[in-house]
């Protein structure tokens, strides 16, 4: 699986970056500004513009390895978008990318941390221990942040799910927002993160967040589209790159998300 | 509805706002003209721009232009000058951008049109 690399941080990108969305409608004005508008959803692109400072030899050869493998803006590849939410309907897990084991029960419409009322209420009457799960195609060897808003009455404990990693936390009363983070040692092209209730348990959770960094950011709501884009591609076919001295160099990029192509 | 900011304010200083007539003229050989309306009444234009935005304002934004796919989806406004409501209006462009140059200081900019009805 090709896919852009992360720098040695673990970070994803670094400021500043930009992001631009472009949709695509067909309009038809009449002399007296009346309009008739088609959307066209298949011909939308998603641009960001990535500035790179201070790199080292480690990350320019991961940077430079990318490009001479997709050569330029030829082949696509997976990109992790560095400014938003991974996950696809972060306010909704009764959505088909929300994979809840049967017997877990899911009510919504409960008041939110944000003033909202997005919150779910997840209980698990059964004796075994039940997941909610959301699939991402991204790869599963980088370093991921998995963060939620979660609270329980009484306080009960959490388990967090990344990949094959679950770590616990106790749920207070109160909205807190626990994470876990880490990286795997795997090499699966898709990775699963969410969230485990332990028997005749029941928790508020709002918020879902993951992100291909080694913390939490601000929350990211999300609908149908998250962070993963899986035909992305150089906008170019150069790269260009300044090197100020001995492991310190520096580029600027583009990368294009075009689903038509 | 347009998406308020976490201060529940609408636009940011410096704010634009646009009224738009269509007016037709014809003008004669003699120098004369003619003019006429096009338009049966004004439409009303704002130009939003927003600096030191947080990642999830410009989420929101971000996902309201999803949700609108551009300039097809229309939405009401609510004019932060006089407050009055205008029921039809868009997003005048398909494109959306944000620049994010540190945490919590988003920057982007958007246009809201009001359509004809």
């Amino acid at each position: 699986m090709l896919y852009f690399p992360q720098l040695s941080s673990g970070a994803a990108g670094q400021f500043p970056v930009t992001r631009q969305r472009v949709a695509r409608t067909v309009v038809n004005q009449s002399c007296q500004s009346y309009e008739t508008k088609l959307a066209d959803p298949g011909a939308s692109i998603t641009e960001w513009h990535l500035s790179f400072e201070e790199l080292t030899d480690q990350e320019l050869a991961a940077l430079e390895a990318l490009f001479q493998t997709v050569e330029g803006r030829l082949t696509p590849f997976t990109f992790l978008d560095p400014v938003d939410n991974l996950l696809a309907w972060s306010e909704q897990q009764d959505q088909a990318v929300w994979q809840a084991e049967p017997l877990l029960t899911l009510t919504s419409g409960l008041s939110d941390p944000l003033g909202g009322t997005n919150a779910y209420r997840v209980s698990n009457p059964s004796a075994a221990t039940l997941m909610l799960q959301q699939t991402i195609n991204g790869p599963a060897s980088l370093d991921y942040c998995l963060s939620l808003y979660s609270r329980s009455d009484p306080s009960t404990r959490v388990w967090l799910l990344r990949g094959s990693e679950s770590d616990a936390r106790t749920i207070s009363t109160a909205w807190t927002r626990p994470y876990s983070a880490g990286q795997l040692q795997s090499t699966a092209d898709t990775i699963s993160f969410g969230i485990a209730l332990d028997p005749g348990s029941t928790i508020d959770i709002f918020g879902i967040q993951v992100e291909a960094q080694t913390t939490a950011s601000l929350y990211k709501r999300t609908a149908e589209v998250g962070g993963v884009y899986q035909n992305a591609r150089f906008r170019d076919d150069t790269l260009t790159i300044t090197t100020l001295g001995p492991s310190r160099h520096s580029c600027e990029l583009d990368i294009v998300n075009v689903e038509y192509i | 509805m347009f998406p308020t900011l976490k201060t529940g304010a609408v636009m940011q200083y410096p704010a634009k706002r646009t009224l738009r007539f269509n007016t037709d003229t014809i003008r004669f050989l003699d120098g004369t003209e003619q003019r006429f309306r096009d338009n049966p009444s004004v439409l009303h234009a704002w130009t939003i721009r927003l600096d030191l935005l947080d990642e999830a304002e410009l989420a929101t934004l971000d996902q309201f232009f999803i949700s609108n796919q551009g300039r097809f989806g229309s939405f009401s406004f609510t004019d932060p000058w006089d407050g009055t409501v205008y029921p039809n209006c868009s997003l005048e462009g398909d494109t959306f951008g944000f620049q994010l140059s540190g945490e919590m200081r988003g920057k982007t900019t958007l246009t809201v049109c009001e359509n004809r009805t």
